[in-house]
């Protein structure tokens, strides 16, 4: 949408002025004074039901206090938030009182404890015992609504967030509001049940602890938890995550809604299926025909590489300074080389296509980027394992755990491989077929394990945290090819470590070098949108 | 003066035949013979008003529909979910006046131009519903419904549908929700009705008194219509009478009758030997008003808001002395905590807490503070929710409390856990002592 089009309104709130564009609603105007609105049913990506009425303000001629989350702007509307007014602070707590008398405020065993909107607006708005002395409402405690989701319905407030999700976004309607009045609750309409592939955002959207994960339930006290802004690597689309870590354990997944890319959800594949990333087991040392070696001995045999014979076949979720790397490598030494990346397209339903690419390859846009592969990554992938398999190559190097995509990993692949006069895998699993298929094998990182950057499929720049613990035997997948491009005599890169060398390519991406901390900053927070040239 | 009740004694009058021979459908010829804006304008001279509780200006909420810009067709909507306590007009004319109902709904729909006019009838009412289903089957027949209806070109058709049984489902965007096969809960306004209402089309929603009175104005003019009653509120009135008198019913007086007059000359009185407590005078969601303001008060909306509560839909429940008024409450809490849609937060959590607290003192539990806190609960539901009904539910729970405290305050004394319980005892303690 263009702005500048749009007809701007001036308003006041809290004696501020504001301008904002016609049809804002006040909740979203008083963002641009800072003045934050409490509110529970409110989501700017859902549509507006107005039915927790905690976002009340005060508006100049109206004869009682407005819903900041509907009431449209107006010009020359003067509004007053609970920052100015004692008659909207009183309404705030009036409705944290209703809406608590029949909580059952189970914080002690509650996962959403430490987290929860009614906890936060509680202290902040309240803060008053409750006036209610009788019997409080009972209603089912632990009911499962789907596979990946379970609902307490005496910690609902009604918010219907979830409701409005299955309908408005995912369109599949699974949920439903039965009973009335103060016996109302949220229930699985007849005949379904909630398992839809975007089913864990409904927890994401419960501002309570009504909604819970089955698989974290019970879990983790959220405040023992190192909370970590990052991506997922599921797929190209690289959504934004905020994981939770603790005992260097992933606990917990939430999507972090960006404001860069208007996009609030995550689906239950990379919410859930995080594990696959973690190997069970994590190689530590280098090993020649399967005898454990130092490194520096395992790259003693790799002399032969220095040839166009060589081929490179990357995993997909590598990073985009591996990519830099072995891009460096082949240009220096083995220039003819062929490169490939294990990319296998998947076919998606019309439902999941909301959110999800085609792909499981979360990176092959840096690998584009950088012009090691072509626009059509699965048949040069595909034409590679054919060279492979008739043996057209000499010496193979597998990059990451995935460099050949699971599906394709079978006896034929191995068999292959091992006939090959050189392969080198650089992995992180040790439980890998890779590791008692190469000639050399070198310990690496897990995605997890390290930090960098990712293209997603819409070409936006984006920043993969280090999350958990790695091994000192190991190193990052592009060390090692600075490693043996210093043993080969010519040195690729001055960084040793993985914030350095990020570093040194944003400075060869972005055309303001001066400022590099800043940008990466900006990178890790929200992503940068580049260009191919 | 009969309007509305014109022709009820005769049993033939659900037939078309029977309700012809008394003049009936002649209003709707002459409304197909006038152009639709100046059936708009007659209303708008009558100075009708709303039926239905909140006495809106019927002419005024029909001209919304005058620029006639839209491309969408218009629908009537007629609100039969009379479930107020305490209210039964609607259910008399369409028992026995079913043909007056369809004959308004005709003038209306040529008024406005609706294509389609659907009438929400309560759930309970089965017997109205098979008569409204009759007569509307047997307009069909004569060619009084349908398509080009009398010759004229102008098509309408009639759709009845019963509601399940929620009182909520009376608010006007809660029908339209639960005519949809949506749960039957208020929308958020704005978008108005008449902008965005049953299926997002321009709707005009009437109660079933107001329509019924139509075809008075269409025959005999607005100007005749404003002639009845009194200056602000024209026309007459259907009043559903029950409680302690000797003949409840329905009434239909001139508006600007007054009210003591009613109840001794239309109602017949108190019961024998009993005296007049209280009156709830427009359905249950009004504030009460004791004997000694009832006097010099005239039925109408003006003079009742005057005097303090409101006309509303005129479902009149008269107490006499034996009344108990925590009892009162309790059973209209116990109604009004039942029948909140759930929606929103302090009408869903308000309403129930008052009903416990009302309970517990009824129980004989109740401490002398819950007086006050009943009416900080009201005044937090009041004015914050989506619908009117918040609003609507603690008028009576608030005046009722305010205006026999003393019988609250006597009951909670009686608590033997109280601490006035517990003092009285102490001093009787202490006498005995002495």
């Amino acid at each position: 949408m263009n702005e500048q089009n749009l007809d701007l309104i001036t308003l006041t709130i809290d004696d501020l002025e504001v301008s904002v564009p016609k049809g804002t609603v006040i909740i979203e105007a008083a963002k641009q004074v800072h003045a934050k609105i409490p509110h529970y049913c409110y989501h700017k990506s859902l549509s507006i039901v107005g039915n927790c009425r905690m976002c009340q303000v005060e508006v100049e001629g109206a004869p009682k206090l407005m819903i900041a989350c509907h009431t449209q702007v107006q010009p020359g509307m003067k509004v007053r938030t609970h920052q100015t007014s004692d008659k909207v602070r009183e309404a705030q707590a009036s409705t944290l009182e209703m809406i608590l008398i029949n909580h059952p405020l189970d914080c002690t065993v509650c996962d959403q404890a430490g987290h929860c909107k009614l906890q936060d607006y509680h202290f902040e708005y309240n803060a008053q015992p409750s006036r209610f002395i009788e019997t409080k409402v009972s209603k089912v405690k632990a009911e499962p609504l789907g596979p990946t989701v379970m609902l307490d319905a005496e910690r609902c407030i009604m918010c219907t967030r979830c409701i409005r999700f299955c309908d408005e976004v995912t369109k599949t309607s699974e949920l439903g509001m039965v009973n009335r009045g103060d016996r109302s609750m949220i229930s699985i309409n007849p005949g379904k049940e909630l398992n839809n592939p975007f089913s864990g955002n409904v927890v994401d959207l419960c501002p309570v602890g009504a909604l819970t994960h089955k698989q974290w339930r019970f879990n983790t006290r959220i405040w023992y938890t190192k909370q970590v802004d990052t991506i997922c690597t599921g797929c190209s689309t690289g959504c934004s995550v905020k994981l939770a870590i603790r005992d260097n354990q992933v606990v917990h997944v939430k999507s972090r809604p960006n404001s860069a890319t208007k996009q609030d959800w995550l689906c239950d594949e990379g919410r859930y299926g995080f594990h696959r990333f973690i190997p069970k087991h994590h190689l530590k040392d280098a090993s020649v025909k399967q005898q454990v070696v130092s490194i520096a001995d395992a790259l003693n045999n790799l002399e032969a590489l220095k040839s166009n014979d060589t081929a490179f076949l990357l995993a997909p979720d590598l990073f985009l300074e591996d990519f830099y790397l072995v891009k460096k490598f082949r240009e220096s030494f083995a220039p003819e080389a062929q490169v490939a990346v294990a990319y296998r397209g998947r076919s998606l339903t019309e439902l999941e296509k909301i959110l999800i690419s085609p792909d499981y390859a979360a990176n092959f846009r840096s690998a584009q980027y950088l012009g090691l592969i072509s626009d059509n990554p699965e048949s040069d992938y595909q034409t590679l394992l054919n060279k492979i398999y008739n043996q057209e190559i000499k010496n193979l190097v597998l990059v990451g755990d995935r460099a050949i995509d699971l599906q394709d990993l079978n006896s034929e692949i191995v068999s292959a491989i091992t006939k090959l006069s050189l392969s080198v895998a650089i992995i992180a699993d040790a439980d890998s077929a890779l590791r008692t298929t190469c000639n050399v094998v070198l310990p690496s990182r897990s995605v997890y394990q390290k930090a960098g950057l990712m293209i997603s499929n819409k070409l936006r720049l984006q920043y993969s945290e280090r999350l958990l613990d790695f091994d000192f035997s190991t190193h990052p997948h592009w060390r090692y090819f600075e490693m043996l491009a210093s043993k080969f005599g010519k040195s690729i890169t001055l960084a040793k470590e993985d914030r350095e060398m990020t570093l040194a390519l944003l400075a060869e991406i972005n055309a303001d070098p001066s400022d590099l901390n800043t940008n990466l900053r900006l990178v890790r927070k929200q992503g940068l949108e580049i260009a191919f040239q | 003066m009969k309007i509305l009740l014109k022709g009820i004694e005769f049993d033939d009058n659900v037939s078309v035949a029977g309700y012809q021979s008394r003049g009936g459908y002649e209003s709707f010829r002459k409304a197909l013979s006038m152009s639709p804006d100046s059936v708009v304008d007659e209303v708008k001279k009558s100075g009708l008003r709303g039926r239905g509780g909140a006495g809106f200006p019927t002419g005024i909420k029909w001209s919304f529909f005058i620029p006639r810009k839209t491309e969408k067709p218009i629908y009537l909507i007629i609100n039969a979910d009379e479930s107020e306590p305490g209210t039964f007009k609607d259910r008399l004319i369409m028992e026995r006046n079913p043909h007056l109902l369809l004959e308004g709904i005709l003038c209306g729909a040529w008024a406005l131009q609706a294509q389609k006019t659907f009438i929400y009838i309560r759930g309970e009412y089965a017997y109205p519903y098979t008569v409204m289903k009759q007569a509307i089957k047997e307009c069909y027949e004569k060619g009084l419904l349908g398509q080009n209806i009398l010759g004229s070109g102008f098509s309408h058709d009639v759709i009845i549908h019963r509601g399940a049984g929620a009182y909520i489902c009376g608010e006007e965007t809660a029908l339209m929700n639960s005519l949809e096969g949506k749960k039957g809960q208020p929308r958020l306004k704005p978008p108005f009705p008449a902008g965005y209402g049953l299926y997002g089309m321009p709707t005009n929603i009437n109660n079933v008194e107001t329509i019924c009175n139509i075809p008075f104005i269409v025959q005999n003019g607005g100007d005749a219509y404003f002639k009845i009653g009194v200056e602000k509120s024209s026309g007459t009135k259907l009043i559903s009478a029950s409680g302690h008198i000797k003949k409840p019913g329905i009434y239909e007086v001139e508006m600007g009758y007054p009210l003591l007059d009613f109840i001794n000359n239309e109602c017949g009185g108190m019961l024998e030997g009993r005296k007049i407590k209280c009156i709830i005078p427009g359905g249950s969601s009004t504030p009460v008003m004791t004997g000694e303001e009832l006097v010099g008060v005239n039925l109408d909306y003006e003079s009742m808001r005057l005097a303090g509560s409101s006309l509303g839909c005129a479902g009149f429940m008269v107490l006499d002395d034996t009344a108990d008024m925590v009892e009162v409450l309790l059973n209209l809490t116990k109604f009004y905590a039942h029948e909140s849609c759930g929606q929103c937060t302090p009408c869903r959590e308000g309403g129930h807490w008052i009903e416990k607290i009302v309970q517990r003192i009824a129980d004989g539990q109740g401490r002398p503070e819950d007086i006050a806190l009943i009416q900080s609960v009201c005044g937090q539901i009041a004015g914050h929710t989506i619908c009117a009904f918040g609003d609507t539910m603690v008028m009576p729970y608030q005046s009722i409390l305010k205006k026999f405290a003393s019988e609250f305050e006597a009951k909670i004394s009686l608590n033997p856990n109280s601490l006035v319980a517990k003092s009285k005892r102490l001093a009787v303690l202490q006498e005995n002592q002495l």
